[in-house]
């Protein structure tokens, strides 16, 4: 996989709310878009992006690592780790929140991926995203926990209506708001060729989704792909943080005749 | 809510107007800073008084002027046209004008300001986001995602009927003889993680998929191209009721059940 991130104060706020962690040896990428007066957005995205790269760290070396809140049968044992990883989080922002009144409404949003084998296990809190670019078609595959997404939902709103509403910035879902968060888990398979977008409400407000297709068709690299698409949201406005995560699935060579050659040589490597 | 400083029809500045007054004078320590010398260093003030919006002349030399008024202090509405010097400033409240969803009082929120409501303003937004949906009459059915947050979420109304998008298979090989499409991503292959497994040799992981979009269910290659209603598809295309769908050697209908 070819992984890169960066992100951007935009060119209106004067600071960076936005947090990420790239945790390659994982694979594991986390995203998050603070929110709250003072500093204090900054803080609770970095503790998310903390806390859920240190609890799935952990869990990785010691699989037997209490999990939080009720696993989801349908979900993998990793997609439910990393739920696990975005309840803690919460947990923590809020109880930070709640400690000290001059964070009181401090807040963030959380997108994470991780990567197991051909497995993606997606989770999400708030507005941040993940994109599927694949076979040239671009598609969101989180769906936005805020108002106006909810009314595009529910039919009261077009989604063109949505995009120019004063609204945009309510979220119904955030982590550090309840006590427990409701966190959005889901699973694809990856297959040659993908690319996988994670970004803040900072591109995708910037930056309309088929320039997003288009800026991924025309970049060679992870890099240059993050670094067209901060670029887009800068010319665009750069209203608020930008922070971007791609990820681009190289050819994984799991024909049968290379499976049959690992087979065979299967015992072999676990000795070297 | 915010407001709008213009001089002549272009807008110069664009300030959020919360708790705190904003200032309006020639002296750079005003949140609006006019540089022209027919405005006072500390000419007016705007602020919010008991959830009305108030506009206060600080003794300026040359007054403040309200819909060609001159004001030493007034009410500010929507539309209203505020004149201090050359310049202009008007009050943008269209916070909720856009949807048919009042504001929530409990956090008013600055322009571009993210909030979050918690459980007990969530739950008042999406009440009145309901009651505008059944007053307007809106006639979407309501998603399969419907708010799920911690109990507190309301319900959607009893929908007279609800749709769910169907795949059902003719011919081939398949785990299910029927699907129900849920999700925002719907792979057709042989991986484990997808809807609609394949089953045989040679199949490949992820042949197509079905994607959902705000109007509709659009199917996209993979592997393989799939043929709808037996022309191979150019692009992601959308699903219509009745549709037969090929795909690496399956044959399937999509269809709404009840």
């Amino acid at each position: 996989m070819d992984i890169a991130g960066r992100s951007d104060v935009g060119r209106v706020r004067g600071n960076n709310e936005d947090s990420f962690k790239l945790l390659p040896e994982l694979n594991l990428f986390v995203l998050s878009d603070g929110m709250g007066g003072e500093a204090h957005g900054e803080v609770a995205s970095a503790l998310a992006v903390e806390t859920i790269t240190q609890h799935c760290l952990e869990a990785s070396k010691n699989p037997g690592l209490p999990m939080e809140g009720e696993p989801r049968l349908d979900l993998s044992e990793k997609s439910n780790r990393l739920l696990s990883a975005v309840r803690i989080a919460n947990r923590k922002i809020y109880d930070q929140a709640q400690a000290d009144a001059s964070k009181k409404g401090m807040g963030a949003t959380v997108v994470a991926v991780w990567v197991d084998g051909e497995r993606m296990c997606v989770a999400h809190v708030g507005d941040s995203r993940a994109y599927l670019l694949r076979a040239g078609d671009l598609q969101q595959l989180t769906e936005d926990h805020s108002l106006v997404a909810e009314q595009v939902r529910r039919g009261i709103l077009t989604r063109q209506q949505a995009d120019q509403s004063k609204n945009q910035s309510v979220l119904l879902r955030a982590l550090g708001i309840d006590e427990t968060v409701d966190a959005d888990g889901a699973e694809h398979v990856l297959i040659d060729g993908d690319v996988v977008v994670l970004c803040s409400d900072g591109l995708d407000r910037m930056v309309t989704d088929p320039e997003i297709a288009s800026a991924i068709l025309t970049s060679g690299g992870s890099e240059s792909t993050v670094e067209r698409l901060i670029e887009l949201a800068l010319e665009n406005g750069g209203e608020d943080n930008v922070t971007v995560v791609v990820l681009r699935v190289q050819k994984v060579h799991d024909g049968f005749l290379l499976r049959l050659w690992r087979w065979l040589n299967g015992p072999l490597d676990e000795d070297s | 809510m915010k407001l709008i400083l213009k001089f002549e029809e272009t807008t110069l500045k664009e300030i959020g107007l919360g708790e705190r007054p904003v200032s309006i004078g020639r002296g750079p320590d005003n949140d609006i800073h006019i540089d022209n010398l027919a405005v006072s260093t500390h000419h007016a003030k705007i602020y919010k008084d008991a959830g009305r919006v108030i506009i206060e002349d600080l003794n300026s030399l040359n007054g403040t002027f309200m819909n060609n008024q001159r004001i030493t202090k007034s009410f500010l509405k929507m539309g209203d046209k505020i004149l201090i010097g050359k310049h202009h400033i008007m009050l943008d409240d269209t916070i909720s004008g856009d949807a048919p969803v009042a504001a929530p009082k409990v956090s008013a929120p600055k322009i571009q300001e993210t909030v979050m409501l918690d459980a007990k303003a969530r739950k008042a937004l999406l009440d009145q986001a309901l009651a505008a949906q059944a007053a307007g009459g809106g006639t979407a059915a309501p998603a399969a995602g419907a708010p799920r947050a911690g109990g507190t979420a309301v319900q959607p109304p009893v929908p007279p009927r609800v749709k769910v998008p169907t795949l059902a298979v003719i011919a081939g090989k398949t785990d299910q003889p029927e699907y129900q499409l849920t999700g925002k991503l719907i792979v057709i292959g042989k991986s484990d993680m997808a809807t609609i497994k394949l089953r045989g040799w040679f199949k490949p992981k992820v042949a197509a998929q079905i994607t959902k979009r705000d109007d509709g269910f659009y199917i996209g290659k993979g592997d393989k191209v799939p043929s709808v209603n037996g022309i191979p598809i150019t692009g992601p295309t959308r699903l219509n009721e009745g549709d037969i769908i090929e795909i690496a050697g399956v044959k399937m209908n999509f269809n709404f059940r009840e």
